[in-house]
C-alpha cells in the first residue's frame, strides 16, 4: 500500500469513524510538541516489569560474576547472613535499593520518555530516576558525593537507549543475593526494544575493586497494557 | 508478595494496614517539623521574602529563570519550587478556612503544642507520603513530566511521585485509599485542572491541621507571567471535606520556574533526598522523638 493510499484511508477513517477509537492514535496526542522524542526514536513510555523474578545475577553466558577473593569472602559471609535472618538485607531498612538491584526489583516500572531525559518510576517504594540525555556525568573524584541512586546520564546509541551510573554509595547490593560492590563500582544499562511489548537489556558492571573484569548480565521487560503503578510505601519503625 | 520479608519493615501498597484505625493518634503527637521540612528552616534564601527586600527576590528569581521555561501554555515541562514556601492553609488574605468546630479545637491544639516546643511528628516526618495538598506546600523542586495519557510530578522532598491521569474521567471503581490518592486531570483552556480523591486519613493539611477520607481536592494549574516577566505555575487549590471544614475553602500557591536546575548533572536537577535513611522524626512508644533529622542536601 502506498503512503498516499495509507493517507486516504486514514482520513477515510477519521471521518467514518469520527467519535470513536481510531485504530491507531498517536501516542504522543496529548504530549505538547516541543517534549516529544525525535521521530523515530524507540518508543520505551509505559508500564513494564520483568516475566520472572531474578535473584542472583549471572553473566552473559550464565556463570557466576567474576568476584575477586575478598569480595567472594564478603558475598559468602552475606548468603550465610541471610539465610539466618532475611532482615540483614539492607532492603530491610527501606533505603532505596540501589543500581543496578532496582532494575531487577519485582514491581513494574512507568517509562515517561521526553525529547532530552527519560524518566523511571519504580513502584518499588515510589522511587524515581530522572535521567537526562544531554547533560554529561559529573567529574568522577572524591567530591563526588556517593547516592543511593547514583549519578546518570543517558543516551541513545542507534535504536537502544543507554544509561551509564557512577556515585553509588556502596551500602546497597547489586541483586537480592547479596552480591556485594564498592564505591567505584559502574553501571551501564542498554534498553532495546525488540517489539513494541518486549525490551531486551544488558547491564554491564564495572569495579575493580570488587570483580577482576567487567561483565554484563541480561533482563527482559514486557509491557503490561493498561497497568497504573500503585502506590507502594516502605516505612521501618512508624508510629502513628 | 508484596510484604517485605523483613521483620520491622512495614511494606504498604496502597494503603497501610493497622494504620486506618490509629488515624486519630496523630494528633495526640505533639509534633515536629523536620528541618528539613519545615517552612523556610533550612533555607535562610526562603525566608527572605517578608524581610529582606524585593531587590534580593528579584535576584533569585533571574537566578532561577536564566531561560524561560516552553512558551506553550500547555507545556508544564520543568522544574518548579514555591520560592516563598507557606505551609499553612491561610488564604489570600490571611483568613483561616472555615473549620467545623472539632477541627478548630484540633488545629488549635497541635498550634499550641508547637508554640510549647513540643516536636510535632506526621506522616511525612515519618517518611510516608505527605498527602495533598501538603505535598503541594513544600519547599522543594518538583519537575513537571508530560508523558502519554498522563501527568507526573517527580517530587524531590522524600521521593515523592503523583501521577495525574489524563485519559479518566474518574478513579477506576475499585481504587484503594492511600496517601496520595488517585488524580485524574482535565484541560479548561490553559488550566489544568486536577482532582484528587482516594486519600487516607492518615496525612494532614498540613502540620496542624487533620482531614479524612471524604477529603477532595481540586487544584487548577495555569502558567502566569509575573510582573517582571518571570513565570509562574499558580495552583489554586481547593479543599472540599465536610468532615473537617464547614466549606470548600480555597488556597494558592505560586511555584517560580527553575530553569537553572536544568543544567545540573547526575538527575536532571531533582537531587536525591532519601527520607529513609536518617531524615526521620518518629516518636517513640511515649511520643518522644528521638530520631535525628539531618539535613537534606539541598
Amino acid at each position: 500500500m502506498s503512503v498516499i493510499n495509507k493517507t486516504a484511508l486514514a482520513g477515510l477513517a477519521a471521518v467514518s469513524l469520527a467519535g470513536t477509537a481510531h485504530a491507531a492514535p498517536d501516542p504522543w496526542a496529548d504530549v505538547p510538541k516541543a517534549q516529544r522524542p525525535a521521530p523515530g526514536t524507540p518508543n520505551l513510555s509505559g508500564v513494564w516489569a520483568m516475566p520472572a523474578r531474578v535473584r542472583a545475577l549471572k553473566t552473559l553466558d550464565g556463570k557466576a560474576p567474576p568476584l575477586l577473593p575478598a569480595a567472594r569472602a564478603e558475598y559468602a559471609k552475606r548468603q550465610a547472613a541471610l539465610k539466618a535472618d532475611p532482615k540483614t538485607d539492607p532492603s530491610s531498612n527501606c533505603w532505596m535499593q540501589g543500581v543496578p538491584r532496582l532494575v531487577y526489583a519485582p514491581y513494574p516500572v512507568l517509562i515517561a520518555q521526553e525529547k532530552d531525559r527519560v524518566n523511571l518510576v519504580y513502584e518499588t517504594n515510589h522511587t524515581f530516576r530522572i535521567i537526562g540525555l544531554k547533560q554529561p556525568l559529573p567529574k568522577e573524584g572524591p567530591d563526588l558525593d556517593p547516592l543511593w541512586l547514583g549519578y546518570s546520564s543517558g543516551h541513545w546509541d542507534g535504536k537502544t537507549l543507554v544509561i551509564d551510573t557512577i556515585g553509588l554509595n556502596d551500602k546497597t547490593w547489586l541483586d537480592y543475593s547479596g552480591l556485594p560492590h564498592g564505591e567505584k563500582l559502574k553501571v551501564q544499562e542498554r534498553y532495546t526494544l525488540k517489539t513494541p511489548d518486549r525490551i531486551e537489556g544488558v547491564v554491564t558492571i564495572t569495579d575493580p575493586d570488587t570483580f577482576s573484569r567487567p561483565w554484563s548480565t541480561a533482563f527482559t521487560l514486557v509491557k503490561k497494557p493498561g497497568y497504573e503503578l500503585k502506590e507502594s510505601v516502605c516505612v521501618r519503625d512508624h508510629r502513628m | 508478595m508484596r510484604r517485605s520479608p523483613a521483620i520491622g519493615a512495614i511494606w504498604a501498597v496502597t494503603a497501610v494496614a493497622g494504620l486506618a484505625a490509629a488515624g486519630a493518634a496523630t494528633a495526640q503527637n505533639p509534633a515536629a517539623r523536620p528541618a528539613a521540612q519545615s517552612s523556610g528552616a533550612q533555607n535562610p534564601e526562603s525566608r527572605d521574602s517578608l524581610g529582606a527586600g524585593a531587590d534580593r527576590q528579584l535576584a533569585r528569581r533571574k537566578s532561577w529563570e536564566p531561560t524561560p521555561p516552553p512558551s506553550d501554555p500547555r507545556d508544564f515541562t520543568g522544574i518548579w519550587e514555591v520560592p516563598s514556601p507557606k505551609i499553612d492553609l491561610k488564604n489570600d488574605q490571611g483568613k483561616d478556612p472555615p473549620f467545623t468546630p472539632d477541627e478548630a479545637k484540633s488545629t488549635q491544639r497541635m498550634i499550641d503544642a508547637e508554640k510549647a516546643g513540643n516536636v510535632i511528628t506526621d506522616a511525612s516526618t515519618q517518611c510516608f507520603p505527605h498527602g495533598v495538598p501538603r505535598l503541594t506546600f513544600a519547599p522543594y523542586p518538583i519537575r513537571f513530566v508530560h508523558a502519554p495519557g498522563k501527568i507526573l510530578m517527580l517530587h524531590e522532598v522524600a521521593h515523592n511521585v503523583r501521577i495525574v491521569y489524563l485519559n479518566r474521567k474518574a478513579p477506576p471503581k475499585d481504587t484503594p485509599m492511600s496517601f496520595l490518592g488517585y488524580s485524574t486531570g482535565r484541560w479548561e483552556g490553559d488550566t489544568l485542572v486536577v482532582e484528587t480523591t482516594h486519600l487516607n486519613g492518615e496525612t494532614r493539611l498540613d502540620m496542624h491541621t487533620s482531614h479524612g477520607p471524604r477529603l477532595k481536592v481540586t487544584e487548577r494549574f495555569t502558567k502566569q507571567k509575573t510582573p517582571q516577566g518571570f513565570t509562574d505555575l499558580v495552583d489554586m487549590i481547593t479543599v472540599d471535606d465536610p468532615d473537617h471544614f464547614t466549606q470548600p475553602f480555597t488556597v494558592n500557591r505560586h511555584f517560580a520556574y527553575r530553569g537553572d536546575l536544568e543544567a545540573e548533572t547526575g538527575a536532571a536537577g531533582v537531587t536525591e533526598y532519601s527520607c529513609e535513611e536518617n531524615n526521620r522524626n518518629v516518636p517513640d512508644a511515649a511520643g518522644v522523638v528521638t530520631t535525628e533529622v539531618k539535613a537534606a542536601s539541598r
